[in-house]
């Protein structure tokens, strides 16, 4: 009785597995890979945002443990 | 005890694509598409010769690093029967085609926007290249490309070259 719900229990997730994502191979990625897909759409603003953040949290530790929270690093 | 029959059955069927990749000793499938001029090209156009070939696609960083490396390997040993074979797996011709304006390549390209060819040969990564030597048979599977990796894939084309009688 144990083992046959063990069984129902993996063939469940194995449906699972089947249904839950689609499966994007690797020469299928062209969109993607396009500028709207991107988190960020300005990737200079992205670091820009990014470096002063960093060094505004450094003293916590942020992204990098570099500098000592002056915004000059 | 069926159950898990099935359950191991499923388990191997979602398995089954990554296991179907072509590695070296595979024989290459029959496989055909379009070159640029409108003609249509099959690998087995290629049989006796040592053909080298490359997917790749216009979204893709490293195989715009490749072409022009694999032009020049294609110039160096064309003449002793080699060529590389390019496989453009862009759903977007235009984006392909503005690639192949910037980087001219010499080789033939074959453009398979449903992804045939990369099915067939069971591609995992982008870009991936195959070296078939004149049976027809896988010899050299490369995953990925950096500049470094040249003398090898080099090495790879001049060792398949030296068997030809």
């Amino acid at each position: 009785m144990k083992m046959n719900s063990v069984l129902k229990m993996s063939v469940a997730l194995l449906m699972l597995a089947l249904t839950g994502c689609a499966n994007v191979q690797p020469w299928q990625r062209g969109d993607l890979a396009k500028p709207g897909m991107a988190f960020e759409s300005d990737q200079l603003l992205t670091t820009y945002r990014q470096h002063v953040a960093v060094s505004k949290e450094a003293a916590s530790g942020d992204t990098t443990l570099g500098g000592g929270g002056c915004g000059c690093n | 005890m069926r159950s898990l029959r099935i359950l191991l059955a499923l388990s191997v069927l979602l398995l089954l694509p990554q296991a179907m990749a072509l590695g070296e000793g595979s024989v290459v499938p029959q496989l055909s598409a379009p070159a640029g001029d409108g003609s249509t090209l099959s690998l087995e156009q290629f049989r006796g010769q040592v053909v080298y070939v490359d997917f790749w696609a216009s979204w893709c960083a490293p195989c715009r690093q490749a072409i022009p490396a694999l032009d020049t390997l294609h110039q160096r040993y064309k003449a002793q029967g080699f060529t590389v074979l390019g496989v453009n797996v862009d759903t977007d011709r235009k984006s392909a085609q503005r690639m192949i304006d910037q980087l001219v390549p010499k080789f033939p390209i074959v453009f398979d926007p449903k992804g045939q060819w990369p099915e067939a040969f069971g591609l995992q990564d982008m870009p991936s290249s195959f070296l078939i030597d004149a049976k027809g048979v896988v010899r050299f599977v490369k995953k990925g490309f950096r500049e470094r990796d040249v003398p090898q894939i080099e090495a790879a084309i001049k060792a398949v070259l030296g068997e030809k009688p």
